[in-house]
């Protein structure tokens, strides 16, 4: 080989405490080093330039060089020799900087360590092979999980840009949180009539196919060609002949099913369709409170449908998408309150959960829109809103803010005051946390003009007086003393918690969550859309809590996310990755049982049975590596001779 | 059966109609109490205010004689006492402090203790609340109470181990047991004010109203406890509570052995119901046990 | 390049790219000054770390070694911190059995944001280092001259010749399965009385040739894998029967190709100590098995061995006289008494301090010849012709005959057993020259134990090696918060 080693000064970060001059003059004696430079930058453009010549002028087939860390210059210095012609994988580099010249106080020492940092890398770069990637095909097609108001936004954005969506929905309509919601802040602006348009665009785009009462069965394939399974759950009706009149509800004689759309704040009906604007407008069948599929006789919704869509013996169904892409956005519930058992752990009747009173405040709620207390039907007089019930609170393990109840909290109270002039509404905080546009504005004026009585403290119980009202006892601690507030409807902001179901999706998608159950983006500042599984993006609650704007902002990145990758028509693999030896291995399958992302797969070769690498899943971790003891699977640009070789020139 | 039993200093003074009371219960429920000699004080809030070790050491004695008085279980109808007890076994679960309790004891403590659990428990424990129901003479259906257990009997929870900390239904079983309705009160494990009734007379008196308002409000006929404490600052201190409430309670406060007492036919004497503060006939009346009538009971 | 004399000592580290090496690239940014020592290796994943590589480093001069990830579930590769855990845990408590201090390894958990945290590592490792001095080495060390022999533990169980097994019935069950079968892999005659050689049974005559009894001293299923893909008998031993087990959890027997035939065993002769014994001896008149002894007549003299004292040191601890399981058993099981001995390879070490240890094992492995009947007679040795020792890529080992490199051999053995050697000795008994090698095989075995709940390996085909899986909470291992 030939190898051109560079001594990068970096002004003086490096010169200043490495003698660059004498570790060049130690590097010229490695094996098969034949050029050596000293460069003041070298990641600058004259130094560049300076490399690409020498890399001609030397005839060099390997490059290494001693500068800064190779997670700040390892692209730009590939690119550079790749454009010199040489393999960007003939390239080392040595961390002199963050690692030597930063760090050490003695120049002795660092010139020392200095050149045995080039001597590694050089001894590594002795074995190292050109590696390039290779291309494959894309299916040009997205399928997103989740038709909350972030995933309607990826497929609309998705849908424009001409990629085909399919679009999962777990529950019978799309429309996810924000569907149940009154009014949305800062702007006191209602939900549906904003929410409501887009949900109609989804149902009417060409390009967008939408499974909803669906679930996620099974995912296989990898980024660029993902296979999906989609469970489509047995409705009882026939959704292709479903006109959403609303014929079987009227007649439906099961009246007291439990409402879910409604949060349990009112009954429906055992077949139903679960709010007016409804997408799509379908009917579905409650089997556990269906008259004629629990005791077998009733059939009045049959009898009564105009179009005969009602069909008793249906039965889950399987359908299989291809796609390329794949975007999570499946939001998240509310945790389990009733933990709280000095409010009454669920067992008060008008201590309710916020978002239940969404639906109590919403004129296609069960009240149609008449603010009354769940108990007796009565107006409330005195509203308690208690913020961070199950948020922020290491004594139940969930230290996290839910990040946006704070302002639905100031919301609703103002609405409280809207419904009802003669009310008086109080809420018990931790602290405001109004950071959004306009947010600090609109926490404002619910005190202000609202006349919300803000007290900073938390609620240590809740109990009933005996009197049809309830005992909220606090603390107030900018006065420094306990509270007792009167209340006749008493309002929890409940924390969030990743939907259910999240953990075994995470596990389908083999993408990671925390412990939250929030699914882990790729990094927390600079990658927050992104999965460490390629080709899977997430959008919206499911990441972590986020308000309206925020779920659709990451919505529409998703989206982009996923339309520049879709812009390509190949796709190229990281070489990176691991490769099989077909003739060390001896087919134990070790590998196969560790891999982390199940990249590795049995194959028969000539009736043998071998490991196999599926290039375009690996990841490149190197884990089979390791675990291989014949040495067969070995990692490209990590094998064991490259580490050996670095290990050689340490320890001998 | 037998089972150890440990008083307190309540008992011997303040609170001489739980003594008495609870005596006879367990007596008419086959359980024979027998009390540890030469017991001494658990150091109630004082000791381990004050000194935690020697707390732990007035404590481990007493649970020292228990030990090896070769009970399984040792019963105490005080949660104060109960609290100190337990907590005091479970440090000496730690090998330090047991080093450091032991040097205060003239002999070296015992390495088990006998389960230490209150009378209370120990009942439900002894017989299920159907051959409770079997033992009650006069149905308690007429009554309506309000069962309060005071913030010690379940907390801390995971040394307590009382039920759930916030809504404990013991006490709920076993009057339900002899057919008394209880209702569900809100209030059953707050404060009353406990010892502050001494230094800060207006917090207790404060505290106290609360639970006697709700339970006023609630319609009930008398508040039931487990607690020599509770009972005296809801009883005793009741017209300070009232004077700070600007308002008149006039509610009976029971010990819940008093109560069962009444369903197992004791008469009102046995039970030393002339000792409340707040006169309970009103109760009688409604069972038409008056004490006039009191010939044909026990 | 040396390191600098009396100022430096050599100190690898090994640190994933994602979060570690970022921690140290966080230092250096904020200019944390750190001790010059460390040469930082940069890997993809703690996972990639094979812990031969900490192995090749301590035994080549380093003086320590730090393996540094992600934080458990931060992995950047979702799990590959979970593997390195396991495997790093199960090393560090290796090296001490080879006499290396295990405080000169080390594994953490540092993320890319932890740079002061990198600069506390660093700083005390390599201050750890220091205290420790310049690591012994092998080549340096004063063999020890004599070892002490070593005490046989007592026998689980009552030892026999086996006289009694329904050895016919056996070989009417081969007979009746032999024309389903490619072969039957069993034991003959050797090459005298007191010998027995590998029998391949492929017709009925071929089984009258079976033998049982305590020259059945090898592993027949070391045979089983080449057989891989067709029907195949095998008649084991209770301890046989485990490798068995270990091949097919490893896929390379298939359960519906094996046919296993067994009887129950009353222990086998050490061969060694059988040797010594008859001393030189021309021809064998004789040999005689009484219920409890052998009587063997060598050139007109008559040795009696009585099993209790002649037996391997594996039958007297052995828990298994009877096959895990079988297709066509045979006899009953004896009682065992199960109680744990530490082996006599191993207790002889446990005995020793590190500097005792490195000087055994010096003087120990210099008479290696580095023939690999060891690797050749171990039946979970299926690399077979691709056995790392002797490959070019990856070159894990030179062809240099010293101390280092002969260990080196003994410690990838012994490490890429980890979790699979089923204890059966195959390599110690097959060592021409006597190395107690199985010593580090028992080791790892009963590390294995201790971290894993319980786990031995071959007992269920249906069980995950423990090095191949983990736990998100390890409940056996301490994560080193070590300051």
């Amino acid at each position: 080989m030939r190898i051109g080693v560079f001594i990068c000064h970096c002004g003086s970060n490096i010169a200043g405490t490495v003698d660059c001059t004498k570790v060049a003059e130690i590097a010229k004696k490695f094996p098969d080093v034949v050029y050596t430079a000293e460069p003041m930058y070298t990641c600058a453009e004259p130094g560049q330039t300076a490399m690409e010549d020498a890399i001609h002028e030397y005839r060099l087939d390997g490059v290494v060089v001693a500068s800064c860390s190779p997670r700040m210059h390892e692209a730009t210095f590939r690119r550079t020799v790749e454009r010199a012609g040489l393999n960007r994988y003939m390239f080392e580099m040595a961390n002199i900087r963050e690692h030597v010249s930063w760090i050490g106080k003695e120049k002795d020492a660092n010139t020392n360590k200095a050149a045995e940092l080039v001597e590694i890398a050089v001894a590594k770069l002795r074995n190292n092979r050109p590696l390039t990637a290779k291309t494959f095909d894309v299916t040009k097609k997205v399928l997103i999980a989740g038709g909350g108001v972030a995933g309607i936004q990826s497929a609309l954005d998705c849908a424009d840009g001409g990629v085909p969506v399919i679009l999962v929905e777990r529950e019978s309509t799309i429309g996810g949180k924000m569907a149940k919601l009154d009014k949305t802040f800062p702007t006191v602006d209602c939900s549906a009539c904003i929410l409501g348009p887009k949900m109609v665009d989804v149902a009417q785009h060409p390009n967008i196919t939408l499974h909803a009462y669906s679930e996620i069965e099974d995912v296989s394939g990898y980024v660029g060609n993902f296979s999906v399974k989609i469970r489509k759950l047995a409705t009882y009706v026939d959704w292709e002949k479903c006109t959403g009149c609303g014929v079987c509800s009227e007649k439906c004689p099961s009246k007291k099913t439990p409402d879910a759309f409604n949060e349990f704040t009112g009954t429906t009906t055992a077949v139903s369709i679960s709010f007016p604007q409804a997408i799509p407008k379908k009917a579905v069948i409650n089997a556990r409170h269906c008259r004629q599929l629990t005791k077998g006789k009733c059939g009045v919704c049959a009898k009564f449908c105009p179009t005969g869509a009602i069909d008793y013996a249906m039965q889950d169904s399987i359908v299989t998408e291809e796609v390329g892409c794949i975007i999570a956005a499946t939001g998240y519930d509310l945790m389990d309150w009733t933990v709280y058992r000095e409010y009454g752990g669920g067992a008060y009747p008008d201590v309710i959960t916020s978002l239940q009173y969404e639906r109590l405040l919403s004129s296609s709620g069960p009240t149609g829109g008449h603010l009354i207390r769940p108990s007796d039907g009565g107006e409330p007089q005195n509203v308690v809103f208690v913020q961070c019930v199950g948020s922020r609170d290491k004594s139940i393990g969930r230290p996290q803010c839910s990040a946006f109840c704070c302002m639905y909290t100031a919301k609703q109270a103002v609405l409280t005051k809207e419904h009802l002039p003669e009310s008086q509404s109080y809420v018990f905080y931790m602290d405001i946390r109004a950071p959004g546009k306009m947010y600090d504005e609109f926490t404002r004026r619910a005190m202000e003009e609202y006349g919300v009585e803000y007290i900073r403290g938390r609620v240590s119980a809740i109990y009933p007086d005996g009197l049809g009202q309830y005992v909220v006892m606090g603390s107030d601690t900018l006065l420094g003393e306990p509270v007792e507030i009167k209340a006749d409807l008493v309002v929890l902001a409940v924390g969030i918690e990743a939907a259910r179901g999240t953990r075994a999706l995470a596990e389908k998608l083999r993408i990671s969550y925390d412990k939250s159950g929030f699914f882990m983006e790729s990094h927390v500042k600079l990658k927050p859309v992104e999965t460490n599984t390629a080709g899977v993006f997430l959008a919206g609650v499911c990441q972590g809590a986020k308000d309206i704007p925020a779920s659709v902002a990451q919505g529409s990145a998703a989206a982009a996310k996923v339309m520049a990758l879709f812009a390509r028509d190949k796709l190229e693999n990281n070489p990176q990755i691991a490769f099989v030896d077909l003739r060390r291995c001896v087919g134990c399958g070790k590998c196969i049982r560790c891999c982390p992302f199940g990249a590795i797969k049995e194959k028969d070769i000539r009736g043998e049975t071998k490991a196999q690498v599926i290039e375009t899943v690996c990841q490149g971790c190197g884990l089979c590596t390791s675990t291989c003891p014949q040495g067969a699977a070995q990692l490209s640009h990590a094998t064991d001779n490259q580490i050996l070789a670095e290990v050689n020139a340490l320890c001998r | 059966m037998n089972y150890a039993y440990y008083p307190g200093c309540s008992t011997q003074g303040a609170s001489t109609d739980y003594e008495k009371s609870t005596r006879a219960v367990c007596a008419a429920l086959g359980m024979n109490l027998v009390e540890l000699p030469e017991w001494n004080c658990c150091g109630s809030t004082p000791a381990h205010a004050v000194d935690t070790e020697l707390s732990a050491a007035l404590c481990v004695r007493n649970l020292d004689i228990a030990a090896r008085q070769e009970s399984e279980t040792l019963l105490t109808p005080c949660p104060s006492c109960l609290s100190n007890l337990k907590h005091a076994a479970k440090r000496m679960q730690n090998p330090e402090a047991r080093a450091r309790v032991n040097e205060l004891l003239d002999n070296p403590a015992a390495s088990e203790f006998p389960a230490v659990t209150s009378v209370m428990q120990g009942m439900a424990a002894h017989l299920d609340a159907k051959e409770i129901a079997s033992r009650t003479r006069k149905s308690l259906s007429a009554l309506t109470f309000a069962p309060y257990y005071g913030c010690l009997m379940s907390r801390p929870a995971e040394i307590m181990k009382f039920g759930d900390p916030e809504n404990p239904t013991l006490m709920e079983s076993l009057l339900t047991a002899c057919s008394a309705t209880v209702l569900d009160f809100p209030l059953k494990t707050a404060c009353c004010g406990a010892s502050y009734g001494i230094p800060e007379r207006s917090m207790t008196a404060r505290l106290s109203a609360r639970i006697l308002q709700l339970a006023t409000d609630m319609k009930v006929d008398a508040i039931v406890v487990a607690c020599p404490l509770c009972q005296m600052n809801l009883d005793l201190r009741q017209p300070q509570a009232e004077k700070a409430a600007d308002t008149r309670f006039a509610m009976p406060v029971l010990y819940f052995t008093q109560a069962l007492g009444l369903a197992f036919g004791f008469s009102p004497d046995t039970l030393g119901l002339e000792k409340l503060r707040v006169s309970a006939d009103s109760l009688l009346r409604k069972l038409g046990t008056g004490a006039a009538n009191a010939a044909g009971s026990r | 390049m040396p390191v600098m004399e009396g100022k430096e000592l050599r100190i690898v580290g090994f640190l994933c790219n994602w979060c570690s090496y970022g921690s140290a690239d966080t230092a250096g940014v904020a200019r944390a000054w750190q001790p010059t020592d460390l040469r930082i290796i940069r890997v993809p994943c703690s996972g990639r770390v094979d812990p031969l590589f900490i192995v090749k480093s301590l035994l080549n001069g380093a003086d320590g070694v730090l393996v540094a990830g992600c934080h458990p579930r931060d992995c950047h590769y979702s799990a590959g911190n979970f593997y390195a855990r396991r495997r790093l845990e199960v090393l560090k408590r290796f090296l001490p059995v080879l006499g290396i201090n295990d405080a000169r390894f080390e594994y953490t958990w540092i993320s890319a944001s932890e740079g002061q945290r990198w600069q506390q590592m660093v700083t005390s490792f390599t201050n750890r280092i220091h205290a420790l001095g310049p690591a012994p080495r092998f080549e340096n060390a004063t063999p020890l001259p004599k070892v002490v022999g070593m005490a046989l533990p007592p026998s689980s169980r009552p030892l026999g010749t086996g006289k009694n097994a329904p050895l016919d019935d056996l070989k009417q069950g081969i007979k009746e399965k032999l024309p389903d079968l490619e072969c039957v892999i069993g034991w003959q005659r050797g090459y005298d009385g007191v010998h027995t050689a590998p029998l391949f049974m492929k017709i009925p005559e071929d089984v009258e040739k079976l033998v049982w009894g305590p020259f059945n001293v090898a592993n027949p299923a070391v045979y089983l894998p080449k057989f891989k893909g067709k029907k195949v008998g095998i008649v084991v031993k209770g301890c046989d029967s485990r490798s068995v087990v270990e091949l097919l959890q490893e896929h390379l027997v298939a359960r519906e190709d094996v046919t296993i035939f067994a009887l129950p065993c009353q222990g086998t002769l050490d061969m060694s100590r059988v040797k010594e014994k008859l001393g030189r001896y021309t021809v064998v008149d004789n040999v005689v098995c009484d219920e409890t002894e052998v009587i063997i007549t060598v050139d007109g003299k008559k040795h009696r061995l009585p099993m209790n004292d002649f037996a391997q040191v594996k039958c007297r601890l052995c828990t298994k006289p009877m096959a895990v399981f079988a297709d066509t058993p045979l006899g009953e099981s004896p009682e065992v008494e199960i109680a744990t001995h530490v082996p006599p390879e191993l207790a002889l070490l446990d005995a020793m301090n590190l500097d005792e240890r490195m000087a055994y094992w010096s003087g120990q492995i210099t008479r290696c010849l580095r023939c690999y009947a060891c690797r050749n007679a171990c039946p979970m040795c299926v690399c077979r012709d691709y056995c790392v020792s002797d490959s070019r890529d990856p070159r894990w080992m030179t062809q240099e005959a010293d101390v280092t490199q002969k260990l080196f051999f003994q410690a990838i053995h012994a490490l890429h057993l980890a979790g699979r050697c089923t204890g059966c000795g195959e390599c110690q008994r097959a060592c021409p020259v006597g190395i107690p090698i199985l010593a580090l095989r028992q080791q790892i075995a009963r590390t294995v134990e201790e971290l894993f709940d319980d786990y031995r390996a071959g007992f269920d085909p249906a069980a995950v090696p423990p090095l191949l899986s983990y736990e998100v909470e390890e409940k056996s291992i301490r994560e080193r918060e070590w300051k």
